[in-house]
């Protein structure tokens, strides 16, 4: 059976609502045109409206399915207060020829319900959303549509019965749920929202009088809004990791750039040099309004002294950090690395690759210096051929490797490297994986780790591979 | 007056060495420690604050283990005293490989990049970078530009450069740049191992050098041996390298002159 799932205002008038028969509907009005509900659809527009959000506040979070959560915590003052900040946020709403409802008060669910029920556009004053709240009927507390339908038939009509009610028979009547919504409404208890991205108090924000376009001015207002974040970090002492800054054009599209800092940093120069060689990705389109910037993960950072002589002792924040994070962001974080042990004998487990800078202490054993282990290591063994030993056990005495044929002069082994049989399921280890390890050395006095997989079987044929090349 | 003339020479004469020197203050030598090799170079000793270009003989000039390990053994009294920075676009150095050699693998940030313009240009900022003492490169080839702009890059802090030259595997060998402004050229090759009397199995790494090209030095071709190389002194000696045979004629040293040395 086909049901509306939406009206308009207008058809709202004519006396339809929402989860009436399609039929019986176009029986009340004949001329009224429907449209096929399209909830993915909707979803969609939802999740962009969230991204474009961003430019009022970083923390913006989905209500599905038709609804969205703004924390405006400490960035109203960047709009000239709250009623300005709702105002601007109405305007653009209503250009984008949305239809919506505002409400601003301390918590989640008050500017739900003030939303769903109140008058459009109420702003709670800090503290005063019970008073909002108490006309305002049991459904605005985001329940279930029938524990509101008890509520109400129980004669419970409006909130402000409900909150006369003491907490203990309440909870006892109508449930742990309508008890827990009350209070987050009421902000005797905290809401987790899932905000789109991780909150950050961290934000500054640029809005021009003409739309920009022109690559020199990206350059130069990606240098103004940087320079504006960091001098609020430095401000208070902190530092970020990451930056991302987003250009709001004038079409409502929001293009988003991200940088990451291998050491929590606030210079803006270098900050924005790092979005210099990425903006030449971002389209301005029209042109572009505004423009956003948030660090994320910042931390504490210490101020530190501009030195007298910069040549003695070089502090890592002036040489390396810039240069470790110009080269992550050109080349990509995986690129860059500093090798530390791990503890594994399978040589191609021992290394691990820590960040080049700012890598947790290491726990694991330094490599052991007297083992003899190359200096070049193959990520894929490579397969010998025409291998000959005398003895099973013994090293071959020539090799073809790569087309070329080489007469073992002297070697070392074997050295056995076994599987590590404590990580796997005892079913599953087997002699296969054991390795014998040799060091050989051939006529013109090239070095080679070379090894046999598994134990001697008398039928088969040992299976030999080169595993590394030695000085 | 004549000690106003004195003090004014003195300075004239200063200008005159800041102009040749382009502005940077000496940052000197690194000398091997024996007196046959470093009577080949400049200044007695690798000089510091400039490039070097290693190359591989045979199939090395592909696999690169050779060069790479003297390179490494080179520079590891610069290494402790800095950072080091290793680019490359096959990422098969193994730090435990270098560790045995003696070389800090703590103080060392590997750098993968994608292809050779990329390569330079990333020595090129690790070489200007404030605390980094030593910088290599893998590449095929370095052109008289990208020479000059290494050069450039040594000269701003002092750093010294490493360009290891390396083909891709199965490539075939391009031709060489007619110039080159490299301080350097060496030519490197594992040679084969002495162990100690009595004992098997394989001796210290031993490498054949030939120093091919020096600005301002002589050639020379020597049997090079990392003779702590796999012990817990090896990042304990001054320099890691000990000269065995003196191949300076180019002919081959008698077997036990070489055992003797």
């Amino acid at each position: 059976m086909r049901r509306l799932s939406a009206v308009s205002a207008e058809a709202a008038k004519l006396g339809l609502y929402v989860g009436q028969k399609a039929t019986d509907a176009m029986a009340l009005v004949p001329e009224l045109t429907t449209a096929e509900a399209e909830p993915e659809a909707d979803a969609v527009a939802l999740t962009a409206l969230v991204d474009w959000c961003v430019r009022f506040s970083p923390a913006v979070a989905a209500d599905r399915p038709d609804g969205l959560f703004l924390d405006i915590s400490g960035v109203a003052h960047l709009f000239g207060g709250e009623a300005e900040l709702m105002a601007d946020f109405r305007d653009r709403l209503a250009a984008n020829g949305l239809t919506f409802r505002l409400a601003l008060a301390d918590t989640p669910g008050a500017a739900w319900a003030l939303a769903h029920f109140g008058r459009d556009g109420t702003i709670a004053p800090p503290n005063g959303q019970a008073e909002l709240m108490a006309p305002l009927p049991p459904a605005a507390l985001r329940l279930e549509p029938e524990a509101a339908a008890q509520i109400e038939r129980l004669g419970l009509r409006r909130l402000g019965q409900l909150m006369d009610i003491p907490r203990a028979p309440l909870g006892r009547r109508f449930g742990a749920h309508t008890l827990d919504r009350l209070d987050q409404a009421l902000g005797r208890s905290a809401e987790a929202l899932t905000f789109r991205r991780p909150p950050t108090p961290w934000m500054a924000r640029l809005a021009f009088f003409e739309p920009i376009s022109a690559p020199e001015d990206m350059a130069r207002v990606t240098e103004d809004v940087t320079a504006k974040l960091c001098a609020r970090l430095e401000a208070e002492g902190h530092g970020g990791r990451r930056f991302e800054i987003a250009f709001h054009r004038v079409d409502g599209k929001a293009l988003s750039l991200a940088v990451g800092l291998s050491l929590a940093g606030r210079d803006a120069r270098r900050i924005a040099r790092l979005f210099q060689p990425k903006l030449e990705t971002v389209d301005p389109g029209f042109g572009v309004e505004s423009v956003t910037i948030a660090a994320y993960a910042v931390e504490p950072v210490g101020g530190r002294q501009i030195r007298i002589d910069a040549r003695l002792n070089a502090a890592v924040e002036d040489g390396l950090a810039p240069l470790v994070d110009r080269l992550a962001n050109r080349l990509g974080p995986t690129a860059i690395w500093r090798a530390a042990p791990a503890e594994s004998h399978v040589p191609e487990l021992a290394v691990s690759r820590d960040p080049a800078l700012g890598a947790p202490e290491t726990e694991a054993r330094p490599w052991d210096r007297e083992a003899p282990r190359p200096v070049r290591l193959f990520q894929r063994p490579e397969p010998l051929e025409q291998v000959v030993a005398l003895m099973p056990d013994d090293p071959p005495v020539q090799f073809r490797w790569r087309g070329r044929l080489h007469r073992v002069r002297r070697a070392e082994g074997p050295e056995r490297i076994g599987e590590e049989w404590w990580k796997a399921d005892i079913g599953d280890v087997s002699v296969v994986h054991v390795r014998d390890y040799y060091r050989v050395e051939d006529a013109e006095g090239g070095r080679f780790w070379l090894f046999r997989a598994g134990l001697y079987n008398g039928g088969e044929p040992a299976r030999w591979w080169l595993h590394g090349l030695f000085a | 007056m004549s000690g106003f003339r004195a003090t004014r020479l003195a300075a004239l004469a200063a200008q005159i060495d800041a102009i040749q020197t382009g502005g940077r203050a000496d940052v000197g030598v690194l000398p091997f420690g024996d007196a046959r090799i470093d009577a080949c170079l400049p200044g007695e000793g690798l000089p510091l604050g400039r490039w070097h270009e290693i190359t591989g003989a045979g199939l090395e000039a592909e696999t690169s283990a050779a060069p790479a390990a003297f390179a490494a053994l080179t520079a590891s009294p610069l290494a402790r005293k800095g950072e080091a920075v290793w680019v490359m676009r096959r990422d098969d150095l193994w730090a435990p490989g270098l560790a045995g050699l003696g070389f800090p693998p703590e103080r060392l940030i590997q750098v993968c990049a994608r292809d050779e313009a990329e390569t330079l240009a990333v020595m090129e900022d690790a070489l200007a970078t404030v605390g980094v003492t030593a910088v290599f490169g893998e590449v095929e080839a370095v052109d008289l530009t990208a020479g000059r702009r290494l050069q450039l890059a040594c000269e701003k802090r002092g750093a010294t450069g490493f360009v290891i030259k390396r083909r891709p595997f199965g490539g075939t060998a391009k031709a060489e740049a007619a110039g080159s402004v490299s301080a350097t050229r060496w030519r490197i090759a594992s040679a084969p191992s002495e162990p100690p009397l009595g004992e098997f199995g394989l001796g210290s790494p031993r490498f054949r050098v030939t120093l091919e090209r020096c600005r301002g030095g002589r050639l020379g071709e020597w049997i090079l041996e990392a003779d702590r190389a796999y012990s817990w002194e090896a990042a304990d000696v001054a320099h890691p390298l000990r000269l065995v045979a003196d191949l300076g004629d180019r002919e081959l040293a008698p077997a036990s002159e070489r055992r003797a040395a």
